[in-house]
């Protein structure tokens, strides 16, 4: 395909669970981020609130710095350096907590345990205000429900026609090949917490309250209102059975290698207790959003 | 140039130009070129011409063997007389031989077509090099621009047609005193490749006709674009009249303060003009903006008035600041600060080619701005 790469819209929570890599052709070959959510990624445009903007390394090194970027769905790392020079302007001039759209190229680094790093090197950081930053929110949940219509025509073996975009069928099928197993609910909770943010239900972020002017207040205190329907409160029962999930990932996490908790084997634990999958999954929905668990990987839960 | 032009052959239009007997014919030098080749017989060098010529009906190839010395320019209208013509690539074409008697002619004696002996012909079967062809279309934008030709400075009009079928940008060299809306009939014209998009070009020798009643759609049903996505307008090779939206992702140089040839308006770079040398370039604004909408990603060139009305920059401020900070590049930066992560809607035409998709706006806007996010329709796909 001739021309440039175009920035996905992405969530934080999604580049975060990718795992994967795959090599582009060409002259200048780019190396591209699969994500499990039907995205191979060579430039993305991320919405959040930076923080934490550091130096890396010291002295005489060319400069090198990187902060935190913190959208809905979770806190990503962002750098630049001197070939970023515009991204590194920004970083240096801007101080935190400053909300951004963020255009950069994402990077994975594979840790010694084969844990998966994804950071994005900057190339553009602008300053937005927040309307602005809710409108660039909405967006990127809307691309994202797309994209996933689009991966699930793929997985259910849609040829390519009328699907999606080219380049959007060509990420789905990658994803697809890379991601055999991946299910599209891991990513729900985390676009359940975008849609309360545009929505106004609550604080976007735990570290930068947005200003109760610019937004619509609808309740700001309970954060699991980020559901679409503001939830009846929880029942003893329910309560409960968080309780018994949170002990059911302690114990998988424990008795694993990586240190991780695998989603089946917890799911079809508490199938044998009598849990469905789909409250199965509405519970890990609702203990994500809580933040009383998280999927930094794929398919591996643990407790933060 | 031999002169006489008296001999017995076929007169014909390079319409029906078949292969076959000599014929004879009136038509204009669009295109000349002279060259050597070895010949076969003896191994020595002589010179030939070739080129196209066209009478308004057709536009041929031809080969001029043993050319007379003197230049033929570009334009000249040649009266041929017993050119044999032959099949080449399935083309017919001419050539010139010693047979052939070949002198000037005026631009009187080429041939007039009636609007009758025209073709008729709509906008999606059109495609370059068509010619000799008549056309019924509404005006849906006409405007006019001021260009360099080599050294001199020409008026002309451009805009687009519409007839039901497609949508086609036209450049008319002379004043057809063109209305939006109206409704014309168009003959003489020829089409070419223009940025990668066909163009009607209309020169002194079309004709257009006013057509008050006429069967093609209201204008007010023809040419307005609608939405699409950076990826589907890429895929369909660009388009006439397109309406896209996105976000500025990055600006490419050249933008910000630019120098311009004061003859050319070609970019100077240090003081040096590609076609008239060191001149004392002027100054302008422009910005050349990536729109990027998740599926896809445009150039668009924007020209000063255009810059000056997405930055909030004037040519004057940026001046005057120069004087202040003494850095040119300084205004790049200012744009890439107030524009990066902005969201536009560009209506023009697009065109794709080696570096991708490109936009020539006519109009770009900002993107519903105090629009809140339809929260609704996103918890509803989410439930």
């Amino acid at each position: 395909m001739p021309g440039r790469e175009p920035a996905w819209r992405m969530f934080a929570a999604e580049l975060l669970s990718a795992t994967e890599t795959e090599q582009g052709t060409g002259d200048r070959p780019v190396t591209y981020l699969v994500s499990p959510y039907g995205a191979r990624i060579g430039r993305a445009l991320l919405a959040g609130h930076l923080s934490g903007i550091e130096r890396v390394g010291e002295g005489e090194r060319p400069p090198f710095y990187r902060a935190r970027l913190t959208d809905p769905t979770g806190a990503i790392t962002v750098t630049a350096g001197s070939y970023q020079p515009r991204a590194l302007a920004v970083l240096l001039r801007v101080s935190p907590p400053t909300t951004v759209l963020v255009v950069g190229r994402p990077h994975l680094y594979r840790g010694r345990e084969g844990t998966a790093f994804v950071s994005i090197r900057a190339e553009a950081i602008a300053p937005v205000g927040e309307l602005e930053y809710l409108r660039a929110v909405a967006e990127i949940l809307a691309q994202t429900l797309d994209r996933l219509d689009v991966l699930a025509a793929i997985r259910a073996g849609a040829s390519t026609g009328g699907t999606g975009p080219e380049l959007w069928i060509a990420g789905a099928r990658a994803s697809a090949a890379r991601y055999p197993s991946a299910r599209p609910e891991g990513l729900t909770a985390s676009l359940r917490s975008a849609l309360g943010v545009v929505r106004g239900d609550g604080p976007p972020t735990a570290t930068s309250p947005t200003s109760p002017g610019t937004i619509p207040a609808e309740s700001a205190t309970d954060r699991r209102s980020f559901r679409p329907t503001p939830p009846p409160p929880l029942t003893e029962a329910q309560r409960a059975e968080e309780g018994v999930f949170l002990d059911l990932i302690d114990e998988l996490a424990e008795g694993s290698v990586d240190g991780y908790a695998d989603v089946r084997e917890a799911f079809a634990r508490l199938a044998d207790r009598g849990v469905s999958a789909d409250r199965a999954e509405e519970l890990l929905g609702r203990l994500e959003t809580e933040g009383a668990v998280e999927e930094p990987i794929v398919g591996k839960l643990r407790r933060p | 140039m031999a002169s006489d032009a008296s001999a017995e052959a076929i007169e014909i239009r390079l319409r029906e130009l078949r292969p076959g007997p000599p014929v004879s014919f009136v038509a204009r030098v669009v295109r000349i070129e002279r060259r050597e080749i070895t010949r076969k017989s003896d191994g020595q060098r002589r010179p030939i011409l070739t080129g196209l010529v066209s009478d308004g009906t057709g536009t041929v190839r031809f080969t001029w063997w043993d050319p007379p010395s003197e230049e033929i320019d570009r334009g000249t209208v040649l009266r041929v007389a017993r050119a044999e013509v032959r099949e080449y690539l399935g083309r017919a074409e001419v050539a010139f031989t010693y047979k052939t008697r070949i002198a000037p002619a005026a631009e009187a004696e080429l041939p007039r077509l009636g609007w009758d002996e025209m073709p008729v012909r709509t906008i999606r079967d059109l495609t370059p090099p068509d010619e000799g062809f008549r056309l019924d279309a509404r005006v849906v934008r006409v405007a006019a621009r001021t260009v360099a030709v080599g050294a001199e400075r020409r008026s002309l009009f451009e805009g687009r047609l519409a007839d039901g079928t497609g949508l086609l940008g036209f450049t008319a060299w002379r004043d057809f005193s063109f209305r939006e809306g109206e409704a014309v009939r168009i003959g003489g014209g020829y089409l070419r490749l223009y940025r990668g998009r066909p163009q009607l070009v209309l020169d002194d020798r079309s004709m257009v006709a006013r057509l008050p009643e006429s069967s093609l759609p209201p204008a007010a049903d023809l040419g307005s674009p609608s939405r699409q996505s950076l990826a589907r307008c890429e895929a369909e090779g660009g388009g006439e009249a397109v309406e896209l939206a996105g976000r500025v992702v990055a600006i490419l140089p050249p933008s910000g303060l630019v120098y311009r040839c004061p003859q050319c308006r070609r970019q100077t770079h240090q003081g040096i003009c590609p076609n008239h040398g060191p001149v004392a370039g002027e100054a302008d604004l422009a910005a050349r903006l990536v729109l990027d909408d998740g599926t896809g990603a445009a150039t668009v060139n924007l020209d000063r008035p255009a810059t000056e009305s997405v930055s909030g920059l004037t040519l004057e401020a940026c001046l005057e600041r120069l004087r202040s900070a003494p850095d040119p590049s300084g205004i790049e930066e200012l744009l890439w600060e107030r524009l990066i992560g902005s969201s536009w809607t560009v209506r023009g035409s697009a065109y794709v080619d080696d570096f991708g998709l490109s936009l020539r706006p006519e109009t770009i806007t900002p993107t519903a701005e105090s629009e809140a996010p339809d929260t609704d329709a996103l918890q509803r796909r989410l439930t």
